[in-house]
């Protein structure tokens, strides 16, 4: 059994009685959870085939289920389209069933039959269908997931190189200081968005890249709070104390310092994600974001405000996209509260 | 503010408080010190260009014009000329047509300049100021032949690459001054010179045409570089006079005659500008060309007022303002779904839809055969049965387009008809697949060969394309080609830089519409062998077959129209069973809308029409076909007085199938 600190109780304590930001948090975890399994109720690929007695599941499968498995003709050797396949199998009423997730789409697909239709009940698209027939909602679902993913990655990234950086600096002080500290200040001027744009124009535009590109540059901002904080605890006395005992560097840190500065950390973690979102949202929205067929909020509120008519695509996203910033950001102000050092502090 | 950069840089302080206040302090004082050089800079050079001594830019006599060795026209008139005209074809142009009135049209961007050469001159703005310059002669929109425009006559040499021209005596630029062979003269030294920063026309007019002679003040000739049949000479040697009169020629021309636009010889003048909100093209008092016969009833507006609108639904929303007199509403989205508010509906804004018979943009797939895959004409063939143009027509497309059968198109009797596109169908990619080795299928789906050295080779390929309003089409595209085992990836890039990897060579499949104009299909350009696997040339299929190098050299400098037409076909037929392309649509018509009291003729426009609101004498193609519209001022207040009252018209939507 994990003994928890007094101190991190109360102010668990704390952050549970501020209702708003707790709500918050409980419901965006649910649905980060949730969204790690999207594949099980979003998805184009079926549940579960029941054909000639055998059973199939190939939602989570490694290799697709060509669609002359199920005697759909000679040259089906692509993924099956299970949908035509649950009509078929119901037409033929021969024992077999298709049983499909409750949004029969895949956020990638085309359901070129149903091209900017508003949301429906008959034809499952419950949020409607954007350009090409692709369903608003499973491009939420996925769209989401991969906001989530990249915001947290990224903040992982850009607070391990941040946090180590900025407590050295603090540390060590003296001409590493210096000379990082106009470092930093050199990088900050560079030109971000010039350099997202040469960079997407010479390389193909991934996920991974856009992140490479967002470390490299989103680094920075957490080394000042980092280095400012472990400057004011290194000149108390606990760390003379440490240091007298003949603690290494590493442990100091590690051990001494970081713990007391992690209110620092963690009041700046929502708010790091928000901006995470809203930067991969933006970049895909002036189109230099994620590859142009993957589905993503950016995307869709381009293509939602290009079409003005057809109001479902870009009211679903922006509320979406409200919905989700504001409670990143109730969460944030619920965990800022909880640590305020007014309250919690205690100097020895 | 040394002082303050040296402290900043030299801080060693240890106190971090100070530090920082000093780097904050520093930082400012930094932003301020680049602040004020940037604009102390920016002022010493726009000192630099605006202030015009002339006494520094002495002006330049152009050097008379050199003539190659063995190219040179007859020193004096040659008594045997055959001189032609032809007054023999159809008008056009209704005599039902009002003259005046203002017409209302938009443009993206406000010019950079009024200069029709010379840097930033290639902006859309040219497509106002090079159709209101005439040129000798131009091209019949229903016959296709040849009609006098500044000239009135023209003879082609015994050496089949001169024409003589005699100028019509009552050509006048617009500022009254007389037409006269010396402005012609003038053009090709003006071309010719350094001091119109042009390199482009420069070599165009070096290498092209080969001299230029005045034999008297209404009589001259012009020599090309090679033998050609007759139209293909007259569209090349034909071109726009600039006035002699007018052009003071220095080292610095392009700076001062930005913003001073050349007299014109068309209807049109540019009549006056409103830096970076409108400019204004007034007709010309007394137009000496006024009576001609293809001239008269034509360029109906007093004033064309071109305002500058920076997006296209702002615009769309001045047009259903009232505004704006007409809009082009081709495009599926505005045909169907923006062209039908409240102004449509109420029979306030007309709608047209007009087949035409016009060169078609060459849209279609371009396979990069140096790839290593699909170098192989198997592949080629299996891609081209994989991709389903006809379902994307028939959804994305709403059915508007129409499947493009070959690659060049809309070239009256050049064209191939015999050709058949390939069609989507998965049992014959299947055959062409199995026989390049792609038999086996890997676990995702995508068609896989197991080569002799132990390697795999996946059936994907990347699509290169520069537009992202193309990506809802791709995805049908993409969608569709995984059916028959093969994986399409897009590469969404701006469209200068995919236009360049394109020309570099570096992609696998290009997305590429090409331009199309002229009076015969190109075929040098995209498919001889000295154009291929070379950076800046338009063979972005790397097409380098020598039989096919032939045939493109005996077609480009043959003036016999029936072998070219033949070799034409020819030519095409390779292209096709080479497969090198894979055409996709084609949109063999305009679709307009305008407001009630834009008025056109019973026949609406003719084959050539580009627009049917085009004020212009052409737009992008070489026939005079524009300008045939007119504005009802009875009817313009009739309809204004309608909507403010709420009263309605009876809606008016026309299909012209005439030149389908």
């Amino acid at each position: 059994m994990i003994k928890l600190d007094p101190q991190t109780v109360k102010q668990w304590k704390r952050f549970c009685s501020i209702k708003r930001g707790y709500w918050s948090a409980l419901v965006l975890v649910t649905l980060l959870v949730l969204s790690c399994f999207a594949e099980l109720y979003v998805n184009n690929r079926a549940l579960i085939v029941s054909y000639e007695g055998n059973w199939y599941f190939p939602t989570y499968n490694w290799s697709i289920i060509p669609g002359s498995k199920f005697g759909l003709g000679d040259y089906y050797i692509s993924e099956t389209n299970y949908r035509e396949l649950q009509q078929k199998f119901k037409e033929e009423d021969e024992g077999n069933w298709v049983l499909m997730p409750l949004v029969p789409y895949g956020p990638q697909e085309t359901d070129v039959a149903n091209i900017l239709i508003g949301p429906s009940l008959e034809t499952k698209h419950y949020l409607g269908t954007y350009t090409s027939g692709r369903d608003v909602l499973a491009a939420l679902v996925y769209g989401f997931r991969t906001a989530m993913a990249f915001a947290l990655i990224l903040l992982v990234c850009t607070y391990i190189a941040g946090i180590c950086i900025g407590c050295l600096m603090g540390y060590w002080g003296g001409v590493f200081d210096l000379l990082f500290q106009r470092l930093i200040e050199i990088w900050n001027t560079v030109p971000f968005l010039y350099v997202i744009m040469i960079v997407a124009s010479v390389l193909s535009r991934s996920f991974w890249m856009l992140l490479g590109v967002m470390v490299f540059f989103g680094w920075t901002a957490m080394t000042w709070n980092m280095r400012t904080s472990t400057y004011k605890e290194k000149a108390r006395e606990y760390v003379s104390a440490a240091s007298a005992l003949g603690a290494s560097n590493t442990r100091i840190i590690g051990s001494h310092i970081l713990p007391n500065t992690i209110s620092v950390i963690v009041t700046f973690i929502p708010f790091s994600i928000a901006g995470g979102i809203a930067a991969l949202t933006a970049l895909d929205y002036l189109g230099f974001g994620l590859p142009p067929d993957q589905a993503s909020w950016g995307n869709l509120l381009k293509i939602g405000t290009a079409h003005l008519e057809s109001g479902w695509i870009v009211s679903s996203v922006t509320l979406a996209l409200i919905m989700v910033l504001l409670m990143v950001t109730y969460v944030g102000e619920a965990i800022r509260e909880a640590f305020d050092p007014k309250k919690f502090s205690f100097y020895e | 503010m040394k002082l303050l950069i040296l402290r900043s840089f030299l801080s060693m302080n240890k106190e971090y408080k100070v530090l920082n206040f000093f780097t904050f302090k520093n930082r400012f004082c930094r932003f301020a010190i680049v602040l004020i050089c940037l604009l102390w800079f920016n002022f010493a050079t726009a000192d630099e260009h605006e202030v015009v001594d002339e006494g520094e830019f002495p002006e330049v006599i152009l050097p008379p014009i050199e003539v190659k060795e063995g190219d040179g026209l007859p020193q004096v008139l040659p008594d045997d000329l055959e001189w032609i005209t032809n007054l023999d074809d159809p008008e056009f142009a209704s005599p039902d047509a009002i003259r005046g009135g203002t017409f209302r049209t938009w443009i993206l961007g406000y010019p950079l300049t009024l200069r029709t050469v010379g840097p930033d001159s290639n902006g859309s703005f040219a497509g106002f100021l090079r159709p209101i310059q005439f040129g000798p002669t131009s091209f019949h929109p229903m016959t296709r032949r040849p009609i006098p425009m500044l000239a009135t006559h023209w003879a082609f040499g015994e050496d089949g690459r001169s024409i003589f021209y005699r100028i019509n005596p009552l050509a006048r630029w617009s500022d009254g001054e007389p037409v006269t062979a010396d402005d012609f003269v003038f053009t090709i030294q003006f071309m010719r010179s350094q001091q119109i920063v042009a390199p482009w026309y420069n070599n165009y007019y070096t290498e092209r045409i080969r001299d230029v002679k005045k034999y008297d003040d209404h009589t001259y000739a012009v020599q090309g570089s090679h033998a050609k049949p007759r139209d293909e000479l007259i569209s090349d040697l034909g071109f726009r006079p600039y006035p002699d009169h007018f052009h003071r020629m220095s080292n610095n021309w392009p700076m001062e005659y930005n913003w001073k636009p050349d007299p014109t010889t068309g209807p049109y003048h540019v009549g006056g500008f409103d830096k970076g909100k409108s400019v204004e093209l007034h007709r010309t008092k007394d137009w000496w060309a006024d009576d001609l016969k293809y001239m008269r009833n034509r360029f109906n507006p007093e004033i064309i007022h071109i305002k500058v609108i920076r997006d296209m639904n702002s615009a769309w929303q001045h047009f259903l303002s009232g505004e704006l007199d007409s809009f082009n509403v081709t495009r599926p989205k505005y045909w169907h779904e923006k062209a039908n508010a409240d102004a449509f509906k109420r029979g306030y804004i007309n709608k047209y839809w007009f087949y035409t018979k016009l060169p078609v943009p060459s849209a279609g797939l371009s396979l990069n055969s140096a790839h290593k895959l699909l170098s192989d004409r198997n592949v080629r063939i299996g891609l081209a049965h994989s991709i389903n143009i006809d379902l994307l027509i028939e959804t994305v497309l709403k059915g508007d387009y129409e499947r493009l059968p070959t690659f060049q198109l809309g070239y009256a009797h050049y064209d191939n008809t015999n050709i058949e596109e390939r069609s989507f169908d998965l049992a014959s990619a299947h055959k062409y697949f199995v026989e390049a080795g792609f038999s086996e299928v890997g676990r995702d789906g995508i068609r896989i060969r197991k080569n002799g050295d132990g390697t795999t080779d996946r059936l994907s390929f990347e699509i290169t394309y520069g537009n992202d309003n193309d990506t809802e089409r791709l995805v049908v595209l993409v969608q569709e080609a995984k059916k028959a085992g093969v994986e399409l990836e897009l590469d969404l890039q701006d469209s200068s830089a995919s236009f360049k990897k394109m020309q570099e060579k570096k992609h696998q499949i290009a997305w590429l519409t090409w331009a199309s104009g002229g009076l015969s299909p190109t075929y040098w350009e995209f498919f001889h062998s000295v154009n291929a696997n070379k950076d800046q040339t338009n063979n972005v299929t790397n097409t380098a077959i020598p039989e096919m190098d032939e045939l493109i050299m005996q077609y480009r400098y043959s003036t016999d129209l029936d072998e070219r037409i033949e070799l034409a076909h020819t030519l095409e037929q390779m292209v096709h069973d080479h497969a090198v392309i894979i055409p996709t649509y084609q949109v063999p018509y305009t679709r307009d809308a305008a407001w009630r009291w834009i008025e056109l003729p019973e026949w609406l426009g003719v084959e050539t029409t580009g627009t049917l609101f085009n004020s212009m004498h052409y737009s992008g193609g070489m026939f005079s076909s524009g300008g045939l519209f007119w504005i009802n001022e009875e009817k313009k207040q009739e309809t204004l007085a309608a909507r403010e009252k709420g009263d309605t018209f009876e809606p008016i939507v026309i299909k012209d199938e005439t030149y389908r």
